[in-house]
């Protein structure tokens, strides 16, 4: 009972931030709206019983990733960023086509076996650290692999973009 | 030129590795840390006697008879650059002052006062000094019209006393001003 | 129930604690400095200053809280709260002892709120959150150094927070767990990891120091070019809420590298463990005040490539040859 309620205080705080993100005007505004979305879903995912996940989205998401945009957006000239409209008036069918992408993912999740819900294992609190890593490094080596790849490569990219000189 | 550049220098990076200057520079700290302070305690418990040289409030002395050397010359507010001593002489005969003229008024506004010293040297009978009185601070204007009766009281400190010491002290406050009680019976010197 | 109320009391006290703990530190830190710089320090306020905390809060609590008119009023006013707020949830999982039964009840009590499985993840993440206040106040002053001083704590904060975490991991990997009861626990009996991994603890305590924004590393409010940096334009209680997070996080890193690196209430046993984890707590912030007034500020330039070029390959190397010796 206690955890529904929490449920649903988290999820609707979620939704209305991440509402929020796209609505704001100022983007400064926007990126503090995404930082309550992501503490949110932390949050969700302890509730999932998930800590190890939960801490890792606070500490990169929120601690990192979300200080990078600040650190960008703060040098961005403000009044003139918050005078461009998001949508501009004459482009509605771009609100169409979100409806379109809602009711598809609507139907994707119901229809899938991620709709089945399974009770959280109860008291699960420990010993998830351990098998995050294991399950990683054995039996989703390859994956994790070649995700480490493409972040290299994404680095090397952005290092090379970033240099003044191209010989 | 001379390949020295080439050289390991082994002992700056001992030192870079283990913050040997780093650690140096706090054991300096450290020492000042329960090292004796300088800081005076002024105005609670230690004061700051100047100097005989030192140009403060105005007193007005007497002969070794008690007799009142201002012989209201006037000297000293003519020579006043800021025009703020008021004398008015008096023919005397009582024997209150060494002659027979004396100050009926002799008035300084400290507020205009400067302290230039101006007055101490027109003063021909050496009855005006300026002395070592500096907490002039007060909560009225009035407070700083200084008279001829405050003025002949003697100072806490000694004309004669040499000066350049640090006693102890007392903070006194009241209604007009406030006021710090020097003790002259233990000095010290900072340094 | 009894467990519930139990946690319920232990937050409101170690609330309290902290919240109350500024007062005695500024204290110290201004007498320290005082006697370094060879002066006496506060000494008018109560015998020898001691109740100069009490005047400079009373001070500060009756002051004018001024928002400036061209800030953004509602980040102005909340970023001191987003930077105090992540300062106190820190010791939500910090231990300070074994268990104690309590000597009239005879009930056990766990001298911690709660024992995370991640607990020093959850300490690094939470202690990262609280440079958003410093950025956004910086940001919603609307001012020239106040938005220097958020950029630079923001670059600053990316650069250390990564030397900080894995300078961490050597630890995680020698104790094999990431609850801090547990690495406390494995250093028990003179095993502590300083003695293990000295190299981390360097790279610890430097970046400890630039992540609370202590000097030498102080530049988002660096006093001799932006004039106090993200502060500057606050007064009052919001202020001191920035003061206060200051002043939590030293205390809150000294506790973590006691924790980490200094055997926690590991000790010899004429004294019991809370003492001897208060003592070590104790000297680690005398250690961070005296280093304060010992050492000039670094440049942003050297800030920056001390950070990437130095602590950084640093911890790497650390933790892979800690691998290597642990295989």
């Amino acid at each position: 009972m206690a955890e529904q309620m929490f449920f649903f205080v988290f999820a609707i705080l979620a939704v209305g931030s991440a509402i929020a993100v796209v609505s704001l005007r100022n983007p400064v505004h926007s990126v503090i709206s995404l930082m309550v979305c992501f503490l949110q879903m932390a949050a969700l995912f302890v509730m999932l019983r998930a800590p190890f996940i939960a801490v890792v989205q606070v500490f990169v998401y929120v601690g990192a990733v979300l200080v990078l945009f600040l650190f960008v957006i703060m040098m961005l000239d403000i009044s003139k960023a918050g005078m461009e409209r998001f949508v501009s008036g004459g482009q509605l069918w771009v609100i169409a086509l979100l409806g379109v992408l809602v009711i598809e993912m609507v139907l994707i999740v119901s229809r899938s076996r991620l709709a089945v819900i399974t009770a959280p294992a109860a008291g699960r609190l420990t010993g998830t650290v351990r098998e995050v890593g294991e399950a990683l490094f054995t039996k989703y080596i390859l994956p994790f692999e070649v995700v480490s790849l493409i972040l290299l490569v994404a680095l090397l990219g952005a290092i090379v973009l970033g240099r003044k000189e191209l010989r | 030129m001379n390949g020295n550049h080439h050289n390991f220098d082994l002992k700056g990076l001992l030192k870079k590795v283990f913050f040997l200057d780093l650690i140096q520079g706090l054991f300096i700290t450290f020492n000042y840390t329960f090292s004796k302070t300088v800081t005076m305690k002024y105005p609670d418990e230690e004061t700051w006697i100047p100097y005989r040289r030192f140009r403060g409030l105005h007193t007005l002395n007497r002969n070794k008879e008690g007799k009142e050397l201002c012989v209201g010359c006037e000297l000293c507010q003519k020579s006043c650059p800021t025009q703020c001593i008021t004398v008015v002489p008096m023919q005397d005969t009582t024997g209150k002052g060494i002659a027979d003229r004396v100050a009926y008024r002799w008035e300084i506004n400290l507020l205009r006062c400067m302290f230039c010293g101006l007055c101490e040297d027109a003063c021909p009978t050496e009855a005006l000094k300026l002395g070592r009185e500096y907490e002039l601070a007060g909560t009225s204007m009035q407070r700083q019209l200084r008279t001829k009766e405050e003025l002949l009281t003697p100072q806490a400190i000694p004309g004669e006393f040499e000066g350049g010491v640090i006693v102890k002290a007392r903070l006194e406050t009241d209604e007009t001003g406030i006021k710090i009680v020097p003790d002259m019976s233990v000095q010290k010197r900072w340094w | 129930m009894i467990e519930l109320l139990l946690i319920g009391i232990k937050v409101v006290v170690v609330t309290l604690i902290v919240f109350a703990l500024p007062l005695p530190l500024t204290y110290i830190e201004r007498k320290v400095a005082g006697h370094i710089q060879v002066r006496l320090g506060p000494y008018r306020v109560g015998p020898h200053g001691i109740l100069q905390p009490f005047a400079d809060m009373i001070k500060l609590m009756f002051k004018e809280d001024i928002v400036p008119a061209k800030a953004d009023p509602w980040l102005f006013r909340i970023a001191p709260v987003i930077a105090m707020v992540p300062a106190f949830a820190v010791f939500a999982t910090i231990p300070f002892g074994e268990k104690v039964t309590l000597p009239i009840v005879n009930y056990e009590v766990n001298l911690y709120i709660s024992n995370m499985d991640t607990g020093i993840l959850y300490v690094l993440a939470i202690a990262g959150l609280s440079v958003y206040g410093i950025i956004l106040g910086g940001w919603a002053s609307n001012s020239k150094y106040p938005l220097l001083g958020g950029l630079r704590s923001s670059a600053q904060m990316i650069s250390y927070e990564l030397a900080l975490s894995f300078a961490c991991i050597g630890v995680v990997m020698i104790v094999n767990s990431l609850s801090l009861l547990d690495i406390v626990r494995a250093q028990s009996g003179w095993h502590w990891n300083i003695l293990y991994q000295p190299v981390g603890f360097v790279i610890f305590f430097i970046a400890g120091l630039a992540e609370i924004n202590r000097i030498p590393f102080d530049l988002p409010e660096d006093e001799g070019t932006l004039g106090a940096g993200y502060h500057a334009e606050y007064s009052s209680m919001r202020f001191a809420f920035f003061m206060l997070t200051e002043y939590v996080a030293m205390v809150s890193m000294s506790i973590l590298i006691v924790l980490l690196f200094l055997g926690g209430w590991d000790g010899p046993v004429f004294l019991p463990g809370i003492l001897w984890f208060l003592l070590k707590v104790a000297m680690l912030i005398y250690i961070i005040i005296w280093t304060r007034f010992t050492f000039p500020r670094y440049r942003y330039d050297q800030l920056m490539s001390i950070g990437w070029k130095i602590l950084l390959p640093l911890s790497l190397a650390n933790i892979l040859i800690t691998g290597l010796i642990i295989i």
